[in-house]
């Protein structure tokens, strides 16, 4: 293995570009960065970002260095289908390594140069440029946070450097194989089996875009990849404990289970470019990029966690499958492509992108919902973004109900203003029954009831009921003196809202459900009774005696209850 | 279009007067304080009962009404034809509500709360609006009836048809106050 290993660090070293030789190192430095304990805690925090962009850099650097021209091609290079050549990929995992601050590079340096063999050295030059790319702040920020306690787990294990070695045999072999659909798990699993000393996501992404990268020996990697997804799991276990447990989990699972369902279907050159992408460690969604892998989504610069998580939950979900999402495959695959493009709220710009791409695949028996263009398509925002429209489209309606609320846009002002509509009600149903209990002592309302129906049925109203409504505004302000100005300013509300609210009505119809058909229809009418009659009280009422008789049967009511 | 409003207070209306007439019945000589309430309680029933146990806030006031004993005889009298099944829907309801609640409450548990430092202005005026509205749908939650246990969809639903439903009760009171009145005065 150490030959090996020395071989390949010959073959970076006949780089002319010293950084090349740093990174590839760098790729066989990531494997060993979890075996050899870094005490430094600084080094800990380069190496969870630095083990995203190791990798990449790693797995390319590990096929060939190429010259510095390729680090200028790095860029967009990183994202693009890592087939064209392992210069091009080294030189991204290059140029970013140069990209980044020159202090990691020197604190890489001192750190890797420990005592251990060839291939701890190359391991710590790999160092220098994922410090440095960390430092550029191209990883997640979970990184920084994991990579201490991650660090910290890995004893040095000579048998997990063993497997590095390997590890670098595989990826400095056919570097034009990207197609490895099993390079990443392989790669977990070697990381894992030195001792689950995968910084979590790093560590596995870091073996698996090896894998992916060189392509050199699938089948053994595949074999690896088989024992390293159980490990990865464990190591999956560690990242999750550190950042978003729950998020990672699922999120890894999501990227797991698309990761599986790529790996059958789209084969290594999804993983690849997965692999390359990821690598890239752009800090965006990583995970987003597998998807894209996976469902054919663009690829996305996801954060070099997310992928190596989802990298990882690919593995779990080879090697145990437990989703830890209930639902059936065909959702989750779907979710799991959608997922990975949006698992953040911040990355959601970038996922909107590529969200157009993602929920294609047709549900079972789910609610289809399809995103729409430049939408995130993770299974979490469709859903939310499902929820937000029935809620719009059902205050839309509470729009029209509600006097006054047609300009009004807005969840919080619209719910205020329903809100005090409830209430109002509420109030004048109460009012009311005192006031019924004033009026009529026996509570017999039989020819009340009799008269009321024809009431209810013709639309004149007679002046006595007039003046009776027009009380009640006027009442309102002396009974209820928390909204003394709702009811007048609900009523020129209604007056100028009436025919856009029937409008809007009737408009409205056809989506409004049974139930509210009712009172869809019912409201032109409401209104146009409601306006004629109380806005014309309210406005051309100037009828004291009505007021004067009103309030007589209160002070006695009143006087009864202060009693 | 006249018609589904007018029938929906047609029934109110009638269901509200038979309400009335067993208060009526039952006692001659009530308070001011014991006539509005009679009024009001079956008012709401009449109310609750439109909607035959459709909508979950009628089912919540029925529930409520039949804790009582007024309220059981009321529900009983306005309920004859279909009380079987609103009965036992309104008793599962308290059963129901109650899981929902426990059920929130393990939810809210177990969530993990994930902190925002150093949001940008826009995160930060977002959250600010979303508090302002999580907080506004609490108190509408209180102001409809049986509407803790909703998620918000339903209860924007149940708030139109409760709004629909108030306001038809509103004017049906309205009117026959008016019509009580005129008529006293013109005794």
């Amino acid at each position: 293995m150490d030959t090996s290993d020395k071989d390949k660090f010959e073959l970076e070293k006949s780089n002319d570009n010293p950084i090349n030789y740093h990174s590839s190192g760098g790729m066989s430095s990531d494997w060993r960065f979890n075996s050899t304990s870094i005490p430094n805690s600084s080094l800990g925090l380069v190496p969870t970002d630095n083990l995203m962009s190791v990798c990449r850099g790693d797995l390319v650097g590990a096929a060939s260095c190429s010259s510095s021209s390729v680090i200028d091609s790095f860029g967009p290079a990183m994202w693009e289908h890592p087939t064209n050549s392992q210069n091009l990929v080294f030189c991204d995992i290059n140029a970013q390594n140069i990209a980044s601050s020159s202090n990691t590079v020197g604190i890489g340096k001192g750190f890797p140069f420990s005592s251990r063999n060839g291939i701890d050295r190359t391991l710590e030059m790999g160092w220098n440029p994922p410090n440095s790319m960390l430092k550029g702040g191209i990883f997640l920020p979970n990184a920084p946070g994991m990579l201490p306690q991650s660090l910290s787990q890995f004893p040095a294990d000579s048998a997990f450097i063993e497997r590095a070695a390997r590890f670098s045999c595989f990826n400095g072999g056919d570097f034009g194989d990207m197609v490895n659909p099993f390079g990443v798990p392989e790669s977990m699993g070697l990381f894992s089996r030195g001792g689950g000393m995968m910084q979590g996501p790093g560590e596995v992404f870091v073996g698996s875009g090896m894998k992916s990268v060189s392509g050199a020996q699938t089948q053994k990697n595949v074999m690896n990849a088989g024992e390293a997804s159980k490990d990865v799991s464990m190591s999956a276990d560690h990242m999750a404990t550190e950042g978003s447990p729950l998020k990672n989990e699922t999120k890894r699972e999501t990227l797991a289970r698309s990761r599986d369902e790529s790996k059958k279907g789209a084969g290594g050159s999804g993983n690849d470019s997965d692999e390359a992408e990821f690598s890239g460690g752009s800090g965006q969604d990583e995970q987003s990029m597998l998807e894209g892998n996976c469902g054919e989504l663009s690829a996305k610069s996801l954060g070099s966690k997310k992928r190596k998580r989802s990298g990882q939950d690919a593995e779990l979900d080879q090697a145990k499958g437990t989703p830890q999402s209930a639902k059936g495959s065909p959702e989750t695959q779907q979710k799991g492509d959608q997922k990975p493009a949006s698992t953040t709220s911040k990355a959601s710009g970038k996922q909107g992108k590529q969200g157009s791409q993602g929920s294609d695949q047709p549900k079972d028996d789910y609610i289809h919902v399809r995103a729409r263009r430049g939408q995130a398509t993770n299974s979490h925002s469709l859903a939310e973004r499902v929820r937000r429209e029935k809620i719009s489209e059902r205050m839309k309606f509470l729009q029209d109900l509600v006097p006054g609320c047609s300009k009004v846009t807005g969840k919080a002002v619209m719910l205020d203003e329903i809100i005090n509509y409830v209430q109002s009600l509420q109030r004048q149903v109460e009012f009311l029954s005192m006031k019924l209990a004033t009026v009529n002592p026996r509570l017999d309302f039989n020819i009340e009831g009799l008269l009321a129906k024809d009431i209810l049925h013709s639309r004149a109203v007679p002046p006595s009921s007039l003046a009776f409504s027009s009380e009640m505004p006027m009442a309102y302000p002396a009974l209820h003196q928390s909204q003394p100005g709702l009811i007048p300013t609900a009523f020129p509300g209604m007056e100028s809202h009436s025919d856009i609210l029937r409008r809007t009505i009737n408009s409205q119809l056809t989506p409004m459900t049974a139930g509210f058909k009712e009172p869809a229809q019912q409201l032109p009418n409401v209104w146009d009774d409601e306006l004629h009659n109380v806005v014309q009280m309210s406005y051309g009422n100037s009828a004291p005696q009505d007021s004067q008789d009103v309030n007589e049967p209160l002070p006695p009511g009143h006087l009864k209850v202060e009693l | 279009m006249r018609a589904p409003r007018s029938v929906l207070k047609q029934q109110f209306l009638k269901k509200w007067m038979m309400g009335l007439q067993v208060f009526g019945s039952a006692k001659q000589s009530m308070s001011i304080l014991e006539r509005k309430k009679a009024i009001k309680l079956s008012a709401d029933i009449a109310l609750a009962s439109t909607r035959a146990g459709r909508t979950c806030w009628s089912r919540t006031i029925i529930a409520d009404a039949s804790k009582d004993d007024d309220g059981k005889v009321l529900v009983q009298h306005l309920l004859s034809p279909e009380s079987e099944r609103l009965k036992k829907a309104s008793t599962g309801l308290a059963m129901e509500n109650k899981r929902v609640r426990c059920k929130k409450i393990l939810k809210r548990s177990c969530c993990i709360k994930r902190v925002r430092k150093g949001a940008s202005k826009v995160v930060l005026a977002k959250s600010i609006s979303k508090r302002i509205v999580k907080r506004r749908t609490q108190v509408l939650k209180s102001l409809v009836p049986g509407g803790e246990f909703m998620d918000d969809i339903s209860l924007i639903e149940e708030t139109l048809d409760y709004m629909v439903s108030l306001r038809a009760q509103v004017d049906v009171m309205r009117r026959s106050l008016a019509k009580a009145t005129e008529v006293v005065n013109g005794k």
